[in-house]
């Protein structure tokens, strides 16, 4: 009895120390350093390298990028790369909670307004000196990813921000499409009343445009001013910010668009239940790349036309917007594997071939010749509309300074407050100024 | 395995048995333990030092002392955050009570299928938080939502219950309400614990349904009142899901329903202000914990214990 008793407490005390030590080790394995512990430790030399790269996007870029993943490990044996997607909304969350975890990707996507936020604070690294193939990439575009002179991001592609017609509507309504490269802001509300007269109940002239900062942005550059200095002050004057709320407000007062209640369901609502998606309006600001899945939603077929107001000031405002950048982390212990893949997504034209537009028009102009045969119809239209654009562009904007991400939510606070009349056009701009100027100045 | 055999063996001996259950206790307590350490303990106290920094999540913290915490009496959205979250929890909570005691009071008269009604009650509950229902909420309140198609019918035009400001909030209001299933299943066993003699001997003095219930239910029913009322409050306090869904993530429209947790949410992942975050979190810490309190101290006046 006695001696059961004590081996017992012995095989007792073996299953504690293993419990500990199994605990102790799944500890380190969590909180270690990606780098602690060599991975890539078998055979030296070109071994086993397994870089992470990281996307946000819908399923169907999942599935493309996954084919692209494939195709890179095919041709480059010794890397694997790690997918790490998540949809737009969760993205930044994710990444900022893996960098706080000091477990950022190797391979980082990238948005405009988050680029100087990452760069300035050392998550992402400079890329000029890595070796990736950028000739084919014009230089006003490349620019667009530098911060402080450091090349941080490379663009992936180029959208415009436009305006999107439903050529059915505006024949419902018995009123002539515009002349896109000569229509002012104020033709541009008048047209907008008559089609919401001409085609009836339900049906209204434009969406608000008021939500997002991008058309204020072309309307300060067309007279001659802009969103954000190159030094990443605010660059637009307080009348122009009022300007801008004013065409909404006009558009409310003359029937061109709905009431406030609905500008902000339709705001919520995304493409396929917007104004242009659920047939029920003739135009609508958006983001060029949207055209497709706008298209899809209406089954009717859209054209791209430029915004009002390109001649009818000093210069003409719209550009070319990076859809995303490719990024490397600064702390990556792979940085010549993470730069052959950016290379490999830049420069291939079979990835050029698998995701055709889905990140912008390929900013790799011989990469985008070879795809325009393999294009959408839709696809095809924003190709021949942004070559046809591109002559008249003066320049791209530079980098959104840190914080910019906040001017999403400050922009659709006060555009309600606005559309609600809470706020005068006036009383906006002052609150618009401030707010912008808190959240980039911290 | 090799544990449960030597717990199963020590059964026999007495002498060792007190210890060798309170080893096998500690082995069998440590999953729970340890995630009590690294998944609520640790991120408390790291959290509460956090609030003392200008921590931004993307790189290291540096001390800044107080500043967050006298930051946010300068800052405006914060007081509408707690606007917000004070309308909320005071009007919604006592509403959604008093549904869940008068349904309670209905299903404990004995219906036919007490357990059906009492499943489909509670269904609300389960569902009132996802983001599924948040969706649905948007869609039957939108301008041209179901709500307003059926008002339309009687010739009456409706507003836009989520998406204009005056009315947003009484909308999340009144889906929180609708989520009584919790309470009315506590109020219920509540009820179910009420003497029946109480009433017989009532009823034979002449007492009426109304006096019946403000002197005998009323009165046996307060602990289990008290008890709904502290977890519906601090529930109330933390709501986060149902104004993230139908203002998508802003507490529009024009913050009419930022809720403080949403606020909190915005500065810590939107503006990378995860220290200020903190200091919020642990304001509302003091807060939740203050009501709490209160209650506690206000309970001993209206609240009976029949023992």
């Amino acid at each position: 009895m006695r001696v059961t008793a004590t081996r017992a407490t012995r095989r007792r005390g073996v299953a504690l120390v293993a419990l500990t030590a199994a605990g102790a080790l799944a500890l380190t394995a969590c909180s270690g350093d990606s780098g602690a512990l060599p991975s890539d430790g078998d055979g030296g030399g070109d071994g086993d390298v397994e870089i992470r790269f990281s996307w946000w996007g819908s399923d169907d870029r999942h599935q493309t990028t996954q084919q692209i993943i494939d195709l890179f490990e095919e041709k480059n044996p010794g890397i694997t790369v790690v997918p790490d997607y998540t949809d737009w909304d969760g993205y930044w969350d994710k990444l900022a909670t893996a960098t706080a975890g000091g477990d950022t990707p190797d391979v980082i996507t990238q948005e405009e307004r988050y680029l100087s936020d990452y760069a300035s604070r050392g998550v992402i690294g400079d890329l000029g000196e890595l070796g990736v193939d950028t000739s084919e990439i014009a230089d006003d575009i490349l620019g667009t990813g530098e911060v402080d002179g450091t090349l941080v991001g490379i663009p992936t592609g180029v959208n415009a921000y436009a305006m999107v017609a439903d050529p059915q509507i505006f024949a419902d309504a018995g009123v002539e499409m515009p002349d896109d490269t000569t229509w002012t802001w104020d033709e541009y509300v008048d047209i907008a009343g008559k089609v919401a007269k001409g085609a009836g109940d339900g049906v209204w002239g434009a969406q608000d445009y008021g939500f997002n900062e991008a058309g204020l942005n072309v309307l300060a550059r067309q007279q001659g001013e802009t969103l954000y200095n190159a030094d990443g002050t605010l660059g637009v004057s307080k009348e122009t910010v009022a300007q801008f709320f004013q065409t909404s407000l006009d558009l409310m007062a003359n029937g061109g668009q709905p009431d406030a209640s609905r500008s902000v369901e339709y705001q919520n609502a995304g493409p396929e239940g917007s104004l242009l998606g659920t047939n029920a309006g003739a135009m609508g600001v958006w983001w060029s790349n949207q055209l497709g899945a706008l298209s899809d939603a209406s089954g009717h077929e859209l054209e791209l036309l430029r915004l009002p107001g390109e001649s009818e000031f000093d210069r003409t405002g719209m550009y070319f917007k990076p859809a995303m950048y490719y990024s490397i982390s600064a702390k990556t212990e792979h940085p010549q594997e993470s730069a052959k893949l950016v290379d490999f997504l830049l420069n291939d034209p079979e990835v050029a071939k698998l995701q055709l537009t889905d990140r912008g028009l390929p900013a790799n102009e011989s990469v985008r010749e070879g795809i325009l045969p393999e294009l959408t119809a839709a696809d095809q239209k924003v190709a021949d509309f942004m070559a046809d654009l591109e002559p008249d562009i003066v320049d791209n904007p530079a980098v959104p300074p840190n914080g910019a991400n906040e001017i999403q939510d400050i922009m659709i606070r006060i555009n309600t407050e606005v559309l609600f009349e809470r706020m005068t056009p006036d009383e906006a701009a002052d609150a618009f100024l401030e707010d912008v100027g808190a959240a980039i100045g911290g | 395995m090799a544990v449960i055999q030597e717990v199963a063996r020590t059964r026999g001996a007495a002498p060792e048995r007190r210890k060798g259950d309170g080893r096998a206790a500690v082995l069998f307590l440590a999953p729970w333990f340890a995630g009590l350490i690294l998944v609520t303990a640790f991120p408390l106290v790291a959290s509460l030092y956090l609030s003392f920094t200008d921590y931004s999540l993307l790189e290291a913290p540096g001390w800044i002392g107080l500043e967050n915490y006298t930051r946010m009496f300068d800052d405006p959205r914060f007081f509408q955050a707690l606007k917000v979250t004070f309308t909320y929890v005071l009007v919604s909570v006592p509403l959604q009570l008093a549904a869940a005691l008068a349904l309670a009071m209905v299903l404990d008269k004995g219906l036919r299928g007490l357990a059906f009604y009492r499943s489909v009650y509670y269904l609300p509950s389960l569902l009132g938080g996802s983001v599924a229902i948040a969706i649905l909420w948007r869609q039957v309140f939108g301008a041209d939502g179901l709500l307003n198609q059926v008002l339309g019918f009687f010739g009456i035009e409706g507003v836009g219950w989520v998406s204009h400001p005056d009315y947003a909030l009484g909308t999340l209001m009144v889906l929180n309400v609708w989520t009584f299933g919790a309470p009315m299943i506590i109020f219920l066993a509540g009820l179910r614990q009420i003497p029946a003699m109480y009433y017989e001997a009532a009823s034979i003095d002449g007492a009426g349904r109304w006096r019946r219930f403000r002197s005998i239910t009323l009165p046996l029913l307060t602990p289990i009142i008290f008890f709904n009322l502290v977890l519906q409050l601090i529930g109330a306090f933390q709501s986060f899901t149902q104004a993230f869904i139908v203002s998508g993530g802003t507490g529009g429209p024009v913050d009419s329903t930022l809720f403080y947790t949403l606020y909190l949410y915005e500065k810590g992942f939107g503006s990378y202000q995860m220290g200020y975050a903190s200091a919020m979190a642990w304001f509302l810490l003091l807060v939740v914990a203050g009501m709490t309190a209160v209650n506690f101290l206000a309970s001993k006046f209206w609240v009976f214990y029949d023992d």
